[in-house]
C-alpha cells in the first residue's frame, strides 16, 4: 500500500531470501556443482554419474530405493485407502479410537519403528527367542522385506488420514447420481468417488515416496547391508578412510532429482485433477451384514493395531531389564537412570534445537505466509516455491550440503549447534508456511481493512486481528514442525559433534552398540514429547486442529 | 457534515482503465449513491475514497482537506463491506468498541456509546454473542453499528445489503436510511441494484466501463435519462428508432416516422431527417388515448406474444415489427384490461412521455 507499510514487509521478504538461499539453495547448488568435480576438485563433466551407472556398488541403490519407495507407496496407498472407506463408510464401533490410533501411530519417526520391530522379530528378539524356546523360527525381518513392512506400516496412516478427510468432504449426491444413471456400487466408487479423491490420494501417495526415498534409519537399522540412496550417501561421505564428497554430492544429486520430479508429476497431475466438491450431505454410512461388518472392524482394528506396535514396544522394554540387546521379562527403571546418568546432555540438546527451531520457523513462517496470502507478487512466488524445496529434499542431502558450505570461511558453523539449529529450521520452515497460507486464504481480507478503515494502522491490524484469527494455524503448524524436528536422524547424524548429540543420534549409537533398554527409554522420551503438543492442540483447538499434511 | 469532492480519479490495472477520469461532488449530509453493473469501477471508486487503494491521478477532497497521502486509518470513515468484515474473534460489544479503543477513549465512554449505538440499530440483547451465533441481517447491524460508533467524516457502504434475503434488505435498507437521516452523515452508498438505489439516495450517480454517465436525483435519472444506457439500467425503456421530420423552428411536438411505419409527434430538436431514438417507459404505455384534448397522443399496434396477469399489474410483450417488440405495463387493469397471446392490441402514449435518446460515445 503507503511507503511506510512497504518497510516492513520488505524487510521480511528480503530476511526469508537470504535465509533460503544461504540455508538451501547455496547448499543444495554445491552438492550438485560438487558432484561435478574430479578428485583434485577440477570440473569432470559426468565422470561420477559414469562411475555411479557402471559400477554395480552405486547403481544397486538407486534400484533398491526406487523399488522399495514404489512398493511401500502402493502398499500403503492400498491399507490406507482401505482403512479410510471402512471407517468412513460403514458403521465400525469405535471409530474414533481407530483415527486416534492413526494418529498416534505418526508420532515415532520411522527409525524408531524399525528397531521395535528388531527387538520384536530380531535376531535376540522377543518373540524369536519365546518361539526358540519351542524350537521354531521366523524367516527374517532383516533386508528388504523388513524395511517395506516397517515403511508400510509407518506411512500408510498419512494416506488413510488424508483420504479421510477427503472422503468426509465427497457429496452423497455425487454417488446417488452415478447409481442412478446405472452404475453397480462397485462401479460407482470407482468411476465416481475415486476420481474426485486423485488429489489426496497422490498427495498421500507423494508423501510416502519421499518420505521413504529419504529415510536413512530404517535402512541402516533394519536392513542389514541394504545399500539405499541415503545409506550409501552417508556412508561414501563419512568414509573412514576419508569422505568421497565427489560421489556423496553424486547420490545426493540423484536423490534430489527423484523427489523433486515425483513431487512436480504430482504438482501437474493434481492441479489438471482438482474438483470443487461442494458438500452439502456427507456420503451416508451404508449398513451392511453382520459378517461383512465383523470382517471389517476385525481388518480395522489389525491394520492400526500393527501400526501402534512399534510405540507400544518401545515403551513396555523400555521399562524391562536388559542386558545388551536382550530383554528380560520384569519392571525396570535401569534403562532410564542409565540415561540419566550418562546422556542428559542429549536429552536437553534435543529440546532446546527443537524448541528454537519451532520457535524460529513459527516467527518467519507466520510473516512469509502472510506475504505469500496478500501480497502475491512473482518475487514471492518463488519464494513460495524455494521454501517448499525443502519439503522434497531428505536431510541426508541438506546435511552434506551445509557441512559442505558452512566447514570453511567465512563462516564456519560445523562442529557448533548452530549447524543443527539451522538444518531444523530450514527443514520444517514448510509447515507453518503451508499451515498459515490455507488458513489466510480463508481469512477475508475485508476483516483486515475493516480495522484498518477503523483507525487501527497496517501491522497493529495484523497484530490484532490477523495473528488471532490464525492462531489454529499457527498452532497446528508448530506442532507438526515440532513433531517432525525431534525425531529428526537424517541430517543430525551429519552435522552433530561432540557434545552435541541429541536424542536420534543417541539411540541410533545405541542400538548399534546392542544397548536396548537405553535405546528405548530414550525412544520413549521421544515419542511421549512428540505426543505432547499434538495432545494439547487437541485440547486447546479441538476440531479445529486438522493434522493438514 | 462533510463534503466530499472527487477530482479527476483514475485508476489502471495493468492496460485497463477501472477508473477514467471521474469527478464527483458530494452534498454534506446526503446520500449519494454510485451505481452501475459490475465491473464499472463503482467499488474501485468507493476504495480509492477510502483510501484502501491509491488512485494514479486526481484527488479525493473532505471538505478542503486533501486526502491524498493520509493513510486509511487516519481518514475517520466508516466502512460496511460487502461481506461484513465482522471480527470473528470479537464479541458484538468488542466489534462495536474496536475503533473506539483505537482511539482511546475512556472505558466508560465506550461502553455508553457502544449501548447507544446498539440501540440505534436495534441490536439490544445480542450485545455478549459471538459473530457466529448471529443472523447475517444482525451482522450486518453489527458492522453498521461499528461503523457508526465512530462518528466517521464520511460513511461508506459497499453492496452492503446484498447478501441478505428480499425481506431483510428492505428492512435494512429503512433502517440505513433512517439512522443517516437521524445522524446526518455523509455516504457514499455502492450497489448494482437500480431499484436500491432509487428507493435509498438523495442522488445517484450512474457508472458505466470506468465513467459516471449522469448524475442527478432519482426521478430525474428516470424521467429524463440522458443515455440510452441510463434509460435501460434505471428502469425499463421501450426504445423506437424512426426518422424527424418538419422544422426545427417550429413550436411544440414534431412529426416523426418510425421505422415500422407509424407517424408520432414527439418533442425533439434537430435537423429535418436525423435519424433519432425515442424511448417510452412501459407503464406510459396505455389501452386508450388520454381524455386530455389539449396532449399530442401516439400510438403502435402489434400481436401480443406474452401475457403475464400479477394482479396490481398486467404486462403484455407485444410483437411491433420484424426484430421489434414493446413491454407494456397496465396498472389496476379490469376486465376490458385483459388480452390473450396472440390478439391483436394498440397501445397509446402522450407525447410528452416520450424521452429523446441521444446515442453517445459510451453506449454499448
Amino acid at each position: 500500500m503507503r511507503g511506510r507499510r512497504r518497510d516492513l514487509w520488505w524487510t521480511v521478504t528480503v530476511t526469508g531470501f537470504l535465509t533460503v538461499l544461504a540455508f538451501l539453495v547455496y547448499p543444495l547448488a554445491t552438492v550438485l556443482v560438487t558432484s561435478f568435480s574430479g578428485e583434485d576438485k577440477r570440473f569432470v563433466l559426468a565422470a561420477n554419474y559414469e562411475r555411479f551407472f557402471t559400477h554395480r556398488y552405486y547403481y544397486s541403490s538407486i534400484i533398491n530405493s526406487l523399488y522399495l519407495s514404489t512398493l511401500a507407496t502402493l502398499g500403503a496407498l492400498v491399507l490406507g485407502t482401505s482403512l479410510a472407506f471402512a471407517v468412513t463408510r460403514y458403521p465400525l464401533p469405535g471409530k474414533a479410537l481407530i483415527r486416534a490410533a492413526a494418529n498416534l501411530a505418526l508420532l515415532s519417526p520411522p527409525f524408531i519403528g524399525a528397531y521395535s520391530w528388531v527387538v520384536l522379530f530380531g535376531r535376540m528378539g522377543l518373540v524369536n527367542r519365546i518361539l526358540g524356546e519351542f524350537g521354531w523360527s521366523l524367516p527374517t525381518i532383516y533386508g528388504w522385506r523388513g524395511i517395506l513392512l516397517v515403511f508400510v506400516v509407518q506411512y500408510f496412516p498419512f494416506v488413510f488420514l488424508l483420504v479421510s478427510a477427503a472422503l468426509r468432504s465427497v457429496d452423497q449426491s455425487i454417488e446417488d447420481a452415478a447409481l442412478s444413471l446405472g452404475s453397480p456400487p462397485r462401479r460407482a466408487i470407482t468411476t465416481a468417488i475415486l476420481p474426485i479423491l486423485a488429489p489426496s490420494l497422490t498427495a498421500g501417495g507423494l508423501l510416502v515416496f519421499m518420505g521413504t526415498m529419504a529415510d536413512f534409519g530404517t535402512p541402516m537399522i533394519i536392513g542389514e547391508g541394504l545399500r539405499t540412496l541415503p545409506t550409501l550417501m552417508y556412508g561414501e561421505f563419512m568414509n573412514e578412510l576419508g569422505g568421497n564428497p565427489a560421489m556423496a554430492s553424486t547420490l545426493g544429486s540423484l536423490l534430489i532429482l527423484v523427489n523433486t520430479s515425483a513431487l512436480l508429476a504430482q504438482r501437474y497431475y493434481a492441479f489438471r485433477k482438482a474438483y470443487n466438491v461442494v458438500c452439502i450431505q456427507p456420503l451416508r454410512v451404508k449398513r451392511t451384514t453382520r459378517r461383512r461388518l465383523l470382517a471389517l472392524t476385525v481388518f480395522s482394528y489389525a491394520v492400526v493395531g500393527v501400526a501402534l506396535i512399534p510405540a507400544l514396544t518401545i515403551i513396555v522394554s523400555s521399562f524391562m531389564p536388559t542386558r545388551g540387546p536382550v530383554m528380560y521379562a520384569g519392571f525396570s527403571l535401569q534403562s532410564y537412570e542409565t540415561i540419566f546418568f550418562r546422556i542428559p546432555r542429549a536429552i536437553a540438546n534435543t529440546f532446546g534445537l527443537t524448541a528454537a527451531a519451532v520457535v524460529l520457523d513459527v516467527v518467519l513462517g507466520v510473516l512469509v505466509a502472510y506475504l505469500l496470502a496478500r501480497r502475491r507478487s512473482r518475487a514471492h512466488a518463488l519464494l513460495d516455491s524455494l521454501i517448499m524445496l525443502a519439503y522434497a529434499i531428505p536431510g541426508t542431502v541438506v546435511g552434506v550440503g551445509l557441512i559442505v558450505v558452512y566447514n570453511r570461511p567465512p563462516l564456519i558453523l560445523t562442529g557448533t549447534w548452530v549447524i543443527l539449529l539451522v538444518s531444523y529450521f530450514i527443514r520444517h520452515l514448510p509447515y507453518p508456511v503451508r499451515s498459515c497460507t490455507a488458513m489466510l486464504q480463508q481469512i477475508d481480507i475485508r476483516v483486515e481493512e475493516a480495522s484498518v478503515s477503523l483507525g487501527v494502522p497496517p501491522f497493529r491490524t495484523f497484530v490484532k486481528v490477523t495473528i488471532p484469527l490464525m492462531f489454529p494455524a499457527i498452532i497446528s503448524g508448530a506442532a507438526l514442525a515440532w513433531m517432525t524436528t525431534i525425531g529428526e536422524l537424517s541430517s543430525s547424524i551429519l552435522l552433530y559433534s561432540g557434545p552435541w548429540a541429541t536424542m536420534s543420534v543417541a539411540i541410533f549409537t545405541e542400538v548399534f552398540s546392542n544397548h536396548f533398554g537405553t535405546a528405548s527409554a530414550l525412544a520413549s522420551i521421544l515419542i511421549l514429547a512428540a505426543f505432547l503438543p499434538l495432545f494439547l492442540t487437541y485440547r486447546v483447538l479441538g476440531e479445529r486442529s486438522a493434522l493438514g499434511v | 457534515m462533510t463534503r466530499v469532492r472527487v477530482q479527476g480519479i483514475v485508476k489502471r490495472f495493468g492496460d485497463t482503465a477501472a477508473i477514467d477520469g471521474v469527478s464527483l461532488d458530494v452534498r454534506p449530509g446526503e446520500l449519494f449513491t454510485l451505481v452501475g453493473p459490475s465491473g464499472c469501477g463503482k467499488t474501485t471508486l468507493l476504495r480509492i475514497v477510502a483510501g484502501l487503494l491509491d488512485q494514479d491521478a486526481g484527488s479525493v477532497l473532505f471538505n478542503e482537506d486533501r486526502m491524498d497521502d493520509i493513510p486509511p486509518y487516519l481518514r475517520n470513515i466508516g466502512v460496511v463491506f460487502q461481506s461484513y468484515a465482522i471480527f470473528p474473534h470479537l464479541t458484538v460489544a468488542e466489534n462495536i468498541a474496536y475503533g473506539l479503543k483505537a482511539r482511546r477513549v475512556p472505558a466508560d465512554r465506550i461502553a455508553a456509546k457502544v449501548a447507544e449505538v446498539g440501540r440505534l440499530v436495534q441490536l439490544e440483547g445480542l450485545m455478549d454473542r459471538m459473530p457466529s451465533q448471529l443472523s447475517g441481517g444482525q451482522q450486518q447491524r453489527v458492522v453498521l453499528a461499528r461503523a457508526l460508533v465512530i462518528e466517521p467524516r464520511l460513511l461508506l457502504m459497499d453492496e452492503p445489503l446484498s447478501n441478505l434475503d428480499a425481506k431483510l434488505r428492505v428492512q435494512i435498507r429503512s433502517l440505513i436510511r433512517a439512522v443517516q437521516r437521524e445522524l446526518q452523515i455523509t455516504t457514499v452508498y455502492v450497489t448494482h441494484d437500480q431499484e436500491e438505489a432509487l428507493a435509498i439516495s438523495d442522488t445517484i450517480a450512474v457508472m458505466d466501463r470506468g465513467r459516471v454517465l449522469q448524475v442527478g436525483k432519482p426521478w430525474e435519472l428516470y424521467l429524463t435519462p440522458g443515455s440510452r444506457f441510463v434509460a435501460d439500467f434505471i428502469g425499463t425503456m421501450n426504445v423506437f428508432h424512426g426518422r424527424l421530420e418538419g422544422s426545427a423552428a417550429a413550436a411544440g411536438p414534431r412529426p416523426m416516422v418510425t421505422t415500422f411505419g407509424e407517424r408520432w409527434q414527439v418533442c425533439a430538436t434537430g435537423a429535418s431527417g436525423a435519424q433519432i431514438a425515442v424511448g417510452v417507459r412501459p407503464e406510459s404505455l396505455t389501452l386508450e388515448r388520454g381524455a386530455n384534448a389539449d396532449e399530442v397522443w401516439n400510438s403502435l399496434t402489434g400481436t401480443v406474444v406474452e401475457a403475464a396477469y400479477l394482479g396490481a399489474v398486467v404486462r403484455y410483450q407485444v410483437h411491433v415489427a420484424n426484430g421489434l417488440s414493446a413491454t407494456a405495463e397496465i396498472h389496476n387493469p379490469d376486465f376490458a384490461a385483459i388480452r390473450a397471446v396472440g390478439d391483436r392490441m394498440t397501445l397509446w402514449f402522450g407525447a410528452n412521455r416520450a424521452v429523446l435518446l441521444p446515442e453517445s460515445a459510451s453506449e454499448a
